[in-house]
């Protein structure tokens, strides 16, 4: 029985004990696999207990990864499990730590994580099993240095951004509303960034009624900022944080600047402003809480969420008093005021510009990019992933398949969706033996620690890179030490020489990766746009006879390759999936689901020769589709 | 019984809110609030049972009956992650009601310790929904018969290796509810932006369109008539599952309990014959149900239930990842 001794004695890592992780251990220990390790950054939240059923009430605030393992040692007190509270991008856990392990098992909801333990696998030759959920969808897959495609073969599609214009002056949905709002609460109370403004943009080409002026106004508005520009969180200090102050300077003065700003409104309903006394002369109507519902399901009225912002500021100014000098809160959906805050504001915004506003219950999930999740998909894709697991283990690889688990029946009646695997793209710019990739950005403009930030750690994954500018003197840009270039960050690129056709050499040395980055100067990018990868096109439609997708297994709120930066959770929840259905080459309706785009490529899957393919790259109502980058 | 519970306690308290928050942004406040108001009563409880009884109480319904004669054993521990290692010689449902209750104290969980068998039929009445595991063919038709009289549904399930079935009866008239994007028209006060484009179909606001299927009996869709033109050109994109799972309801109203990889040269003999057997009953040839399918009657434990209203039944195949609904019986 040789699978039962390999159970017994190979050792495998899990990474992540959220959802699929607390189905997964369970599997594991219960089919039979003796030495477990498992790693999770975070900690225990009570809307968790809906399903990660290794924990209890009792539990919330503790170590994911340590309960996860004590409630499984009590039905298995055989089981050889060790627990990490850490993120799997320490580089404690390098190449060697990899290679202590036959298999690693994704269960994680970031695409950052995901991304650097693919290329650990990668640089350790270990075989990944990558799987992801959301609602009531799954997908399992198998990643296998040079047999299968790896994690980052495909293109991804980045998370939806706003222009910044659309965000300070013409919103038209509420999600524009909600990000402004959260823009706005770190502006007040968190750590202030100059990418996200929420002021009116007065150098908005929209605005200018010919390009020369355009280009006069930001120039003014530039050199204004020595004088007059005071930033957001200093002017709201000196008013002390007056609620009223705050509301009459967001939701009338700066409404009224835009209003000036009349190009805007010739072809828009313009904005109404919001007066703070006037509000509050307006008989309360009675928001009745109707008992039925939630409470907060509720979609208040105009003077409900004027109550709510005054309080939430209240109290978000006491929570800033009370941590000291320099303080600074970070956003998170979980806390009452900081939500509070966030709903309040952007529904006050949706209301100045005439659109139907929401339920706090309606705004987390968008604030929040919340993934509902149940149980249930947790626990097949759970079983799945042990299932390939035993197929990698008693090396019959080629019995390994991608596996979709969807909501509906395709047209062949099949719920779980086998597919065979995909080769390697040799044009990955991960996984191919010399990857490489041209940027395009403006040498003038880009400074250095943008380069690190944006584009290599952001974009391109790597957490720690060293950079050296092929300038036949090995010139170094960028060091992953501490301090060692801290020097360059703020130098633009061209004061290094690099110009038009200059070639970087990156190294993520944890990752054992190289990528050769190409540069191409441009001074005709798209406002807010800082560069473009070539070739890369994520938020078009791809040609038809584009080379094949990505089968993409839900990968992250976050499009960005890091994690977030709150201190309470690394990643908010669970993935968005992305599905490809198998689907008769003939005779079904190309309409499997309304929701469909028409994208099809040939694909093998396990049972059909050739059968086409169809990608899903809008969910049912499940789940959200404006999702965006934030924080 | 499940349009009585609009009626009971209406309100969802915080703690509700906050533990089911994500499962209510999934199906619903209302879907929430009926399953609170549901009782369920489970039979069986090994590895199916248990995944089972996990995902009705994370659910979080109203109250869930355990009910198990059997004691545990070495096998049954090792199979299910509610049983402590100490319980062995206990009653299987008695030893699973600590850890159960754990994982949902808003739950009801109680246990039962007779057979199945013996229960009378108005034991049955006081469910909303039974589900039924390691069950015989006459039991599960018995129960199935009597709880549609009633509106009960009923689920029954399997695990046998790398293969499982499950099969739901939700009655003749099974009322649901679909999910269909709101299409706005023209000039339409309710709209979500300045700009009211003409039948702009807003992601954010949906309808609730109102539907009805109906489902056979268990002994209908067991008893299909393989004869009939009709059936034998439907036979090619039958998946074998369904005659597997014949075959092994036979050996269990036969040999009194599933083959076992311990008796395998006894067991895989007498399977065979009895898919002989059975699939000549049926007027059918044994190359539907090859020889190879005795080589994974191992053990495997596979995974919990499923959501939708599948019709109605679900055939999984662990060695090909696939899982195939599929209807059988009088449509």
């Amino acid at each position: 029985m040789a699978l039962a001794d390999s159970l017994f004695s190979c050792r495998v890592l899990v990474v992540g004990a959220g959802g699929i992780g607390c189905e997964l251990l369970k599997n594991l220990v219960l089919t039979g696999f003796k030495n477990i390790e498992v790693i999770d950054l975070d900690t225990i939240d009570v809307s968790n207990l809906n399903r990660q059923f290794l924990f209890q009430k009792k539990h919330v605030g503790k170590s994911k990864a340590q309960v996860a393992k004590e409630s499984v040692l009590r039905f298995c007190p055989s089981a050889n499990i060790t627990a990490y509270h850490d993120s799997i991008m320490n580089p404690d856990y390098n190449m060697e730590f990899f290679r202590n392990f036959q298999l690693v098992m994704n269960a994680l909801d970031n695409r950052a994580a995901r991304n650097h333990v693919n290329r650990m696998c990668l640089a350790a030759d270990i075989p990944l099993i990558e799987s992801g959920t959301a609602g009531y969808l799954g997908q399992v897959t198998v990643i296998k240095k040079g047999q299968t495609e790896c994690y980052e073969c495909q293109p991804k599609p980045t998370q939806k951004t706003f222009p910044g214009c659309t965000i300070r002056n013409t919103p038209s949905e509420p999600i524009h509303c909600i990000v402004w709002a959260k823009y706005l609460f770190n502006q007040l109370f968190g750590e202030e960034d100059a990418d996200r403004e929420v002021s009116p943009d007065t150098a908005d080409p929209e605005a200018a009624w010919n390009p020369a002026d355009a280009a006069a106004r930001a120039t003014a508005s530039d050199q204004d900022g020595d004088i007059k520009r005071v930033s957001t969180k200093e002017w709201a200090r000196s008013t002390g944080y007056d609620p009223v102050k705050l509301f009459n300077k967001l939701f009338k003065d700066d409404i009224m600047y835009l209003l000036t700003m009349d190009k805007l409104w010739k072809k828009r309903k313009a904005p109404l402003p919001l007066d703070w006394t006037e509000i509050q002369q307006i008989e309360s109507s009675q928001e009745e809480s109707c008992g039925m519902g939630l409470k907060d399901q509720q979609v208040l009225g105009v003077q409900g969420y004027t109550q709510l912002f005054r309080r939430s500021v209240e109290t978000l100014r006491s929570q800033l008093i009370e941590k000291g000098e320099g303080a600074e809160l970070v956003w998170d959906k979980d806390d009452p005021s900081a939500m509070d805050f966030v709903s309040a504001a952007a529904n006050l915004r949706m209301n100045v510009f005439s659109m139907n506003m929401k339920s706090r219950f309606d705004v987390k999930s968008m604030a929040g990019n919340i993934i509902p999740a149940i149980a249930t998909t947790n626990a097949v894709i759970a079983g799945l992933i042990v299932l390939e697991a035993l197929k990698i283990l008693n090396s019959d690889f080629d019995q390994c398949r991608t596996i979709f688990l969807n909501k509906q029946p395709n047209p062949r009646k099949k719920l779980l969706v086998p597919c065979a695997l995909d080769r390697p793209n040799s044009n990955c710019y991960v996984c191919a033996s010399k990857p490489e990739v041209t940027v395009k950005l403006n040498v003038h403009k880009t400074i250095v620690q943008a380069l690190q930030d944006k584009i290599l750690k952001e974009k391109f994954g790597m957490v720690a890179p060293d950079v050296q500018i092929e300038d036949g003197k090995g010139t170094i840009l960028i060091s992953s030490e501490e301090g060692e270039t801290e020097a360059n960050n703020n130098k633009f690129l061209s004061g290094f020489g690099i110009r038009n056709g200059s070639r970087l050499q990156a190294d993520d040395f944890l990752q054992d990766y190289t990528l050769l980055v190409n540069v191409i100067h441009s001074e005709e990018l798209e406002k807010d746009v800082e560069f473009e990868v070539v070739g890369d096109a994520p938020d078009k439609a791809p040609a038809p006879s584009a080379p094949e997708e990505g089968k993409n297994i839900a990968n992250g709120n976050k499009d960005s390759a890091q994690p977030s930066t709150s201190s309470k959770a690394a990643a908010e929840d669970d993935d968005v999936l992305i599905i490809d259905s198998d689907e008769e080459p003939s005779s079904s309706t190309m309409e499997a689901s309304p929701e469909s785009s028409n994208r099809k490529r040939k694909h093998h899957d396990a049972d059909d020769a050739a059968s086409k393919r169809k990608r899903l790259d809008q969910q049912p109502s499940d789940d959200d589709e404006d999702i965006i980058a934030l924080d | 019984m499940i349009d009585t519970i609009e009626k009971e306690d209406n309100i969802i308290s915080e703690e509700e809110a906050a533990q089911y928050d994500r499962q209510i942004r999934l199906w619903g406040l209302d879907a929430q609030k009926r399953l609170r108001g549901s009782r369920v009563l489970l039979v069986g409880l090994r590895g199916l049972g248990a995944e089972v009884a996990k995902n009705l109480i994370l659910a979080g319904v109203k109250g869930l009956t355990l009910l198990d004669h059997e004691q545990v054993t070495e096998e049954s521990r090792r199979a299910q992650f509610l049983i402590p290692v100490d319980a062995d010689g206990q009653n299987q449902a008695q030893a699973s009601l600590e850890r159960a209750q754990l994982l949902n104290p808003m739950v009801e969980v109680k246990v039962d310790t007779d057979a199945v068998e013996s229960k009378p039929d108005d034991f049955f009445f006081q469910f909303d929904a039974v589900c039924l595991t390691r069950c015989s063919k006459d039991l599960m038709v018995r129960v199935d018969q009597l709880c549609a009289s009633r509106n009960i549904k009923v689920f029954c399930g399997d695990v046998y290796g790398y293969h499982g079935y499950m099969f739901s009866d939700l009655g003749q008239e099974h009322h649901y509810v679909e999910e269909k994007p709101k299409v706005v028209k023209g000039s339409n006060e309710a709209n979500d932006g300045p700009e009211a484009k003409k039948g702009k179909v807003d992601p954010n606001e949906t309808t609730m369109v109102k539907k009805t299927i109906s489902f056979c009996s268990l002994k209908e869709a067991l008893e299909v008539d393989w004869t009939n033109e009709k059936a034998k050109s439907s036979l090619k994109r039958t998946p074998a599952d369904y005659f597997l799972l014949q075959v092994l309801l036979k050996f269990r109203t036969d040999k009194g309990r599933d083959p076992q990889p311990d008796s395998f040269a006894e067991d895989s003999q007498l399977f065979l014959q009895i898919r002989d057997d059975v699939l000549e009953t049926m007027g059918l040839s044994s190359e539907l149900l090859p020889n190879t399918f005795v080589r994974y009657l191992q053990m495997q434990k596979l995974m919990g239930g499923l959501d939708a209203p599948h019709r109605n039944f679900f055939f999984f195949d662990g060695l090909k990842g696939s899982g195939v609904v599929d209807y059988f019986g009088s449509k």
